[in-house]
């Protein structure tokens, strides 16, 4: 595992991540243009068709078009951080990394597994498209609610979007565990946890839900605290009477649950392993 | 022909190799992504807003129907992946059209899902009250019309994945995305502001899931849906066909 790294050590990884994601936009500017620009229309595809639906009715469940906006601007600015920091080497995708038995390699690596994770997901050039366009949504649904706010706000909206991103890799990394144990059929399961149900739930103002689909949408698939929740007591209205350090908790009980997942699925893997390639390259 | 039907068989029981779990766990992930829509519709019918002409019972009959025809209507074959790893060299040394294997092979998994989750939504649904009798026999044209268009639309994305190499997912993930909005999988056109709806439909997705579902529900015009599918029919598979045959030699396949 090496020594205990140092602050610098962390932030010299984070630059030399940063150095591939360039190189890798240089080699062939225009592919990775081409790749770009395909995420960010996916990105903005995927949020439109709720902006459409409430700017054609003016907003749905209590929540204005401009408020349905700031919550859309929220999770596309909560995902965008997602993909900057750990969608590069699958890194925010540990299922894919343990399911394919591709945990060995980062055995071998001279640094520590929690490091690996944090630094190899790094896509500074390549993968910043989604968050600058999740603050542009914010930017304008400010403009239309007309907020002008103070710092303290600004400390808030901040708050919450590390909350939401410390919770959207704690539900990735919790799911995840469960393919040290069933490998193939969990290869894929923090890619749908992460994209199919927290990211596409968390498009909708959970209000329009009965109160008994609301309460696992804010825990087990914490979709509602991605940009729901957040949106809500951002703009003075905190959801279900919980208080507005709920997903501060919530991100914490997540990671503990994950971590501890992680500790027993970790001793399975090291007895039974995970031999999912064959000798000519393909995988089972 | 008989080839090719045993090529199905062969794609259905390979969706059952691993079990019934993964198949039920796509039937959750839809079920999840419809619960949002049903509930969204019955608030904004409660609030007395204006749908576009539509009913509430229409509208979730439109989207009960997309979720149960999913693969139909947002149709996409593997090809686009088998591009990326490999098994699409593995169709040319079989003595079977290439375009037919892809067709029965896509058909063939169908089949798993529609007997053990579309049928069993079409049983379960009209007891919640889910009116799911199409309102027109001219659905059933238009669903093969949109198959077989959606085919086409594949096979051209096909192509482009071919053209550009190795990002069959990126290709795969804004398709997707493009593609559930501008077919009006998602969101019926009626439902559209700025009159985009009247755009859409007569654009290519349009005829994909919009032109079968409208008719089910019974809002479509008949004989314009259906010109218009048959139209993009006439226009895209020859297209695709050329565009495909020029793809060949570019084909690129490294495995992994």
């Amino acid at each position: 595992m090496g020594a205990k790294p140092t602050l610098r050590r962390i932030l010299g990884l984070y630059a030399l991540y940063a150095r591939m994601d360039l190189d890798f936009l240089l080699r062939d500017a225009g592919f990775s243009l081409l790749l770009i620009a395909s995420d960010l229309v996916s990105t903005l595809a995927a949020v439109s068709g709720v902006f459409l639906l409430t700017w054609r009715f003016d907003g749905v469940s209590g929540l204005n078009r401009w408020e349905i906006l700031f919550m859309l601007g929220l999770t596309t600015t909560v995902s965008g951080l997602f993909q900057l920091f750990f969608a590069s080497n699958n890194a925010g995708y540990p299922s894919r990394r343990i399911g394919r038995g591709q945990l060995d390699h980062m055995l071998l690596q001279p640094l520590p597994l929690w490091l690996q994770f944090c630094a190899e997901g790094f896509l500074p050039f390549t993968g910043s498209q989604n968050f600058l366009a999740g603050l542009g949504l914010l930017y304008w649904a400010m403009h239309g609610l007309g907020l002008h706010p103070g710092l303290t706000w600004w400390l808030s909206l901040a708050g919450y979007l590390l909350c939401s991103l410390a919770c959207l890799a704690g539900v990735s990394l919790l799911w995840s565990t469960l393919a040290f144990r069933w490998p193939i059929a969990f290869e894929e399961v923090s890619d749908t946890v992460v994209n199919d149900l927290c990211g596409q739930l968390s498009q909708y103002p959970l209000s329009i839900l009965p109160l008994a689909l609301q309460w696992p949408l804010i825990s087990v698939i914490p979709a509602g605290l991605l940009a729901w929740f957040p949106a809500c007591a951002l703009l003075g209205l905190p959801p279900l009477g919980l208080p507005a350090l709920f997903p501060l908790f919530l991100a914490l009980a997540l990671w503990a649950l994950a971590l501890f997942a992680f500790r027993k699925g970790f001793g399975y893997y090291v007895k039974s392993g995970s031999n999912r390639y064959y000798s000519g390259g393909f995988r089972n | 022909m008989k080839s090719l039907v045993l090529t199905a068989k062969m794609a259905c029981i390979g969706k059952l190799n691993d079990g019934v779990f993964p198949l039920f766990a796509g039937f959750a992930l839809k079920i999840v992504a419809l619960v949002p829509l049903v509930f969204l519709w019955r608030g904004l019918a409660a609030s007395g807003a204006d749908l576009g002409g539509l009913s509430l019972a229409q509208l979730l009959s439109y989207s009960c129907l997309s979720a149960m025809l999913q693969r139909l209507l947002n149709l996409r074959t593997a090809a686009s992946d088998w591009n990326y790893d490999g098994q699409l060299g593995d169709l040319f040394r079989q003595p079977l059209p290439i375009f037919g294997q892809i067709i029965a092979r896509e058909a063939g998994g169908w089949l798993p899902e529609l007997a053990l989750f579309s049928l069993p939504m079409a049983l379960f649904l009209p007891l919640l009250g889910v009116d799911l009798w199409p309102k027109t026999p001219w659905f059933f044209p238009s669903l093969l019309l949109s198959v077989s268009l959606g085919f086409a639309v594949d096979f051209l994305f096909v192509c482009l994945a071919i053209r550009i190499q190795h990002v069959a997912w990126a290709i795969h993930s804004i398709r997707f995305a493009i593609v559930s909005l501008l077919s009006g999988a998602l969101i019926p056109f009626d439902l559209l502001p700025f009159s985009l709806g009247k755009v859409l439909q007569w654009l290519p997705f349009g005829s994909l899931a919009a032109a079968p579902l409208s008719l089910f529900v019974g809002s479509g015009d008949v004989a314009a849906q259906l010109a218009a599918q048959l139209l993009w029919n006439a226009l895209l598979w020859p297209l695709a066909a050329f565009l495909f045959a020029k793809s060949r030699e570019r084909m690129v396949s490294y495995g992994g």
